[in-house]
């Protein structure tokens, strides 16, 4: 029974011709259970953040267990209220909605014209922005900071919602799809009437929702998970997001537990996020990459 | 029918309108990519040049920033440590995901929840990664690797707190992290080898290992190089790991250049000195970055 899938396998060395061999189908046996241990050292340390969260700190610091004496979800409710973690939800909240909104219009419209209208001159841009892939922002992240502050832009939302704007990658990711749409599609829109934002708004966006979608994903990952550029603008202002208040708990009074218990919050929210999607990102990780 | 004529010979006239429309169309985006991701390269050059009071550039001062820089204990710390961080990234980072990628390609059962879980801590956020992984890692009773240890009977070790295995312990913890996304593109690239070439070489009399060692390798090896200099690219850049788990030490054992940067900017507020080390590292990166179009290019 085990072994009778293997038949129809497509990928990797051992072929279904194998199978007669004992030693091939102890080896099958060997790798299936390497690969368990591997998901297994992938998927602990989340799972003992979750089981330690239950601990309160007496039982954290003396018993040197991994599953806690009782499973009361209270505590979380608890620590939740203690650290005011509503707060931080809602400021990322509107941290990545306003960072996705920015990154569907403003990369969606640079691709839209390298990759389709294609105007004079446009090879430059398509140039710099390959370059830009390369050379990574936290490289220009002091005369960025010093930019902003000078435009008097800092303790807001809005330098940070503008910076998803302008993202190379997706640029790229947007691009090579428009390309791939037959260019009939477009002149037929302009004859009938159509001006350049309509043919983008009426043909382009409803024709490219797996693009957008595997796009928004990744920008929810990344926005959700960004540090850097809102703890330079937003720490001390009141909008701190998730990820500034884990930092800053880290040295603030909050218990081992508490500061675990943060930790889960944070973790929360792009889990549901992978379990809903996770056929998209998985397919979209490495279709991304490959195709450069 | 009239209106396509109309088109034709307007032709020669509309292009020039059509390219303005075009442009006007992406200058917003321009604007923000000029604003986000090039001005500040240029800015940083122009900063490092000067000196300055908080945000406010006082006078050109020259090379000087550049020079106080490469003269400070730090500044050699944290280039050698950036060094150690690629070192110890070749010989743990790179070779995970292709043993998980040749692996998990050779399952059927379980196959999808295996590429799920690998994938997973790519989910989860830095910050949490890292937070999570300094429970791991810390000394004393406490620590969770400690606890593990102890049940096989092993005495607690210090862990970070050890110069010798912080940077190899902070390369574990990005491993963890990034190894399974990476596999998924290995695995891709293993899944479209075609089968005809194992039957072939199966006839040939090639065993399990000959069909590794000779099909598998070979065409995920231009992928592999490539994957390489983004590591490199990506492991130059550290920040967040040393900066939460040790704070650089000890003793500056584990301070990386992004770190330092930071130090000079954020903690000390000497952004000319932060723009000058910028600069510093986007010049390796820029190096870096040529090696690795001309190794895409020998690909096509």
């Amino acid at each position: 029974m085990f072994f009778k899938s293997y038949s129809a396998k497509k990928d990797g060395a051992i072929r279904s011709f194998d199978l007669h061999s004992f030693r091939v189908k102890l080896l099958i046996i060997c790798i299936v259970v390497i690969c368990a241990i591997i998901a297994f050292v992938c998927l602990f340390p989340t799972v003992w953040v979750f089981l330690a969260s239950f601990k309160d700190i007496r039982e954290f610091r003396r018993e040197v267990t991994i599953f806690p004496s009782k499973f009361d979800f209270s505590v979380f409710v608890k620590t939740w209220n203690d650290l005011k973690f509503i707060k931080y939800y809602i400021n990322s909240l509107i941290m990545v909605v306003g960072c996705v909104i920015c990154s569907v219009i403003f990369n969606g419209l640079i691709a839209y014209v390298l990759g389709i209208l294609k105007p004079k001159g446009h090879q430059i841009v398509t140039g710099l922005v390959m370059w830009s892939l390369l050379i990574p922002s936290t490289t220009s992240i002091v005369a960025l900071f010093v930019n902003v502050n000078r435009l008097g832009l800092s303790r807001s939302f809005i330098p940070i919602w503008l910076s998803y704007g302008a993202n190379a990658f997706i640029v790229v990711l947007y691009k090579q799809y428009f390309e791939r749409m037959p260019a009939d599609l477009f002149e037929a829109a302009k004859l009938d009437g159509c001006n350049v934002l309509q043919v983008f708004l009426k043909i382009l966006v409803p024709l490219s929702t797996p693009i957008i979608s595997v796009a928004t994903i990744f920008t929810i990952t990344a926005a959700w998970s960004d540090f850097l550029f809102p703890f330079l603008i937003l720490n001390g202002t009141g909008k701190e997001t998730v990820m500034i208040a884990i930092f800053s708990f880290r040295t603030s009074n909050a218990t081992d537990v508490e500061v675990l218990r943060a930790i889960l919050f944070s973790i929360i929210p792009p889990t549901i996020l992978f379990l809903i999607f996770q056929k998209q990102i998985t397919d979209g990780a490495a279709a991304g990459a490959l195709k450069e | 029918m009239v209106k396509a004529n109309t088109l034709n010979r307007n032709n020669k006239t509309k292009f020039k309108r059509q390219d303005l429309v075009g442009w006007l169309v992406m200058l917003p985006s321009l604007i923000l990519f000029a604003f986000f991701v090039w001005e500040p390269l240029l800015e940083s050059i122009r900063l490092s040049l000067y000196s300055a009071k908080g945000i406010r550039l006082q006078e050109f001062v020259g090379l000087e920033n550049y020079i106080r820089l490469f003269r400070h204990p730090d500044f050699l710390a944290a280039f050698r440590n950036t060094f150690l961080y690629i070192f110890y990234s070749l010989i743990i980072g790179f070779m995970v995901p292709i043993v998980m990628a040749v692996l998990i390609s050779e399952t059927v059962h379980l196959k999808s929840f295996f590429r799920v879980g690998v994938y997973f801590p790519n989910m989860v956020p830095g910050m949490a990664t890292i937070m999570m992984w300094s429970f791991f890692f810390r000394p004393g009773n406490t620590g969770v690797l400690n606890i593990l240890l102890s049940k096989v009977g092993i005495s607690p070790q210090v862990w970070l707190n050890n110069p010798k295995w912080t940077i190899p312990l902070i390369i574990i913890t990005m491993t963890w992290k990034s190894a399974g996304s990476t596999s998924l593109i290995y695995m891709a690239g293993i899944s479209r080898i075609s089968s005809e070439l194992y039957e072939a070489a199966t006839i040939d009399g090639a065993g399990i290992w000959q069909r590794v060692r000779h099909i598998i390798v070979p065409s995920i090896f231009s992928l592999a190089k490539t994957l390489l200099i983004l590591q490199i690219i990506s492991v130059f850049q550290i920040l967040y790991e040393p900066l939460v788990m040790t704070n650089g030490g000890p003793n500056n054992a584990s301070i990386s250049l992004m770190m330092l940067t930071y130090n000079y900017a954020f903690r000390d507020f000497n952004y000319p000195m932060g723009a000058a080390l910028s600069v510093v590292i986007c010049a390796i990166l820029i190096v870096l970055s040529g090696i690795y179009t001309k190794l895409t290019k020998d690909k096509e």
